[in-house]
């Protein structure tokens, strides 16, 4: 969307919220400074001042009518530009929703996300969805899809003219005591990079067709997942190799709940690359001609009471045909002591295959690594604190990611103050190592503020 | 299929929808917009009090939204599927904090004053990337695989 028509939207949308019976305004300004000493380089400062605003506008007109808004924008203070020195902004929704009274039917105009099959993305356009008879449901959406512009223009320009339009439709069967049914169809870009003025080799569209299956027969086992099948043409792959998959993903989980407040689960993915990374941006990173597959299964075991403590343990173990195996084991406790009062500990370890240098002298160097966390926070009053410690450790000084540092840490404190029941003030400080920087000290003074009628608040 | 064949398509389907709406679409009354009490500190159990209750429009048993750890991890298919459920107690703005398309810094850093959030990406991950990158590069993709985020392509040209 050009920046004249952004402007239009967003001064339009804002006038429509004065119609508004029920308006929030809630927003946060944050003013953040870190100093950096990277051995080698003179340290420095970055001082970035940023602000998130947004406002959600109810009953415009009638009662089924309203408005969200919510963006950001950022700009550098000091002399050293953390953002390569300019300002900078996003509008990351904006839209106008009418809820029907019945069939929790819904339409949106403006910019929305949608989260459907196997996309995520933001789009400047209309979406509609609709119960039906028998537990059916229906939804569609379609428009111009938000387009990421990178600072070098002519590197986006196959990328802007392949994804002009976006469409994606899903309709579903639920039933009580069963559970639901999805098939999605989804197709971003209309210009296959076949049909550049100048052919090439990476295509920014995709089409994907999602199935997509949550059943719950009792409240004690959960299962859902889906399957991602990519259905755009392809050029034909050379004789001799093996075509790939167009299966991009299955994704399931099972959850088994058992007596004592004891819950088990289930997991397995598996990724084809080149049906799955399909119409990435950074082709270079997420590469399709590896024809790679990523393969993971695992479980956890929780074990709760309610609302007080949680204890769970984790193992995961994953296959990557170029690379090799990895395995992650772990637990986390969150914990409530009392109200207002919430403390959490949590570990990991990843035992992971080797990465095979071309060195005579270090042919290989491990990967493996281990992370722990512990964190509270505690509100009593208008006050409120927090404090957050992470560290990572890593087997192998040898691995060039770390710099000859096996231990990297970083502790951030919070202290806040409710100035008013609409305005909260807090600062964060934080000190850390990481591998390039020895030692790295943050500070940030944050302001938040709601203003009006709302009652939700993501919280 | 071209733009002008996907808009026909949809012209007709809308068109044929319109017909059919009285006919197909279901009598019931929409669920409530809001959730009418205000919930407590931490991530909320609904079957704690909906115990043995299926929630109206999704058809579910309230269980399969306790909000366990294993719940936030796997919420994509909650919110793909019952994306009008979440609604009931969050803000989209709180979906933003973490997939905005475009961010400004990392989740982590925004809330670095609420520590229970599920926050990805905490301490050095830049560092700690590279590995999951080498070990699970599509774990990456959902979120910046699309971006065409600059601070990506400083590296990865």
């Amino acid at each position: 969307m050009k920046r004249r028509t952004q402007v239009a939207l967003l001064a339009t949308l804002m006038s429509a919220a004065a119609w508004g019976q029920e308006v929030s305004v809630y927003g946060t300004t944050m003013a953040q400074v870190w100093k950096s000493e990277v051995p080698g380089f003179d340290a420095k400062t970055f001082t970035p001042a940023t602000q998130f605003l947004g406002i959600d506008a109810t009953k415009l007109g009638t009662d089924n009518l309203s408005l969200h808004l919510y963006g950001w924008g950022t700009s550098d203070l000091g002399y050293v530009k953390a953002s390569g020195g300019k300002a900078d902004g996003e509008l990351t929704y904006g839209y106008l929703d009418y809820r029907f009274d019945r069939a929790n039917a819904e339409v949106k105009a403006g910019r929305f996300a949608i989260n459907q099959g196997g996309g995520f993305e933001q789009v400047d356009g209309v979406s509609a969805r609709t119960d039906l008879r028998g537990g059916f449901a229906i939804s569609a959406f379609g428009g111009k899809p938000v387009l990421y512009r990178p600072d070098d223009p002519t590197a986006s320009k196959d990328y802007s003219y392949q994804r002009d339009f976006i469409f994606g439709t899903r309709l579903s069967w639920r039933m009580q005591r069963v559970g639901e049914f999805g098939l999605s169809f989804l197709q971003d870009g209309t210009k296959p990079a076949k049909d550049l003025t100048i052919p090439q080799p990476v295509d920014y569209t995709r089409k994907q067709v999602g199935a997509d299956v949550h059943l719950m027969p009792t409240t004690s086992i959960d299962f859902s997942g889906r399957t991602i099948f990519d259905v755009a043409s392809h050029p034909d792959t050379p004789v001799g190799t093996e075509k790939p998959s167009n299966i991009a993903e299955h994704d399931y989980t099972v959850r088994v709940k058992l007596p004592g407040q004891f819950a088990v689960s289930g997991n397995f993915i598996e990724r084809n690359f080149y049906a799955y990374f399909a119409g990435t941006t950074m082709p270079s990173l997420f590469r399709q001609d590896e024809n790679d597959k990523f393969r993971g299964y695992g479980g956890n075991v929780t074990w709760g009471a309610p609302g007080s403590l949680q204890v769970m343990g984790d193992y995961r173990h994953t296959h990557r045909d170029t690379y090799g195996d990895s395995t992650q084991f772990g637990g986390e406790i969150r914990w409530v002591p009392a109200e207002k009062f919430l403390v959490g500990v949590d570990g990991h370890r990843v035992n992971a295959a080797r990465e095979v240098l071309v060195d005579p002298v270090h042919p290989s160097y491990s990967l493996t690594h281990t992370e722990a966390r512990a964190w509270g926070m505690y509100e009593t009053g208008k006050i409120s604190a927090s404090v957050d410690a992470i560290v990572q450790k890593y087997q192998d000084k040898l691995n060039p990611n770390v710099n000859g540092q096996a231990w990297l840490y970083e502790v951030v404190g919070s202290l806040g103050y409710q100035v008013t029941p609409e305005l909260k003030v807090s600062g964060d400080l934080g000190y850390g190592t990481t591998a390039l920087a020895k030692n790295e000290a943050k500070g940030l003074l944050r302001a938040e503020y709601r203003f009006g009628m709302g009652k939700k608040g993501g919280r | 299929m071209g733009r002008k064949t996907i808009l026909q398509l949809l012209a007709i389907v809308l068109g044929l929808g319109m017909l059919a709406a009285c006919g197909v679409v279901s009598p019931e009354s929409s669920f409530a917009a809001t959730h009418p009490e205000q919930l407590g500190p931490g991530r909320p159990v609904c079957s704690d009090c909906h115990s043995d209750e299926t929630m109206k429009g999704s058809l579910k048993p309230y269980a399969a939204f306790d909000h366990t750890s294993d719940f936030v991890r796997n919420h994509r298919f909650v919110a793909g599927q019952d994306a009008n459920s979440c609604a009931v107690c969050h803000a989209p703005s709180f979906c933003s904090d973490c997939h905005g398309g475009k961010v400004v810094m990392k989740p982590a850093t925004k809330l670095g004053d609420r520590p229970d959030r599920m926050s990805p990406h905490r301490g050095d991950y830049m560092t700690l990337h590279r590995i999951d990158g080498k070990l699970d590069p599509s774990s990456c993709f959902q979120c910046h695989g699309r971006a065409n985020n600059d601070k990506c392509r400083t590296c990865h040209q």
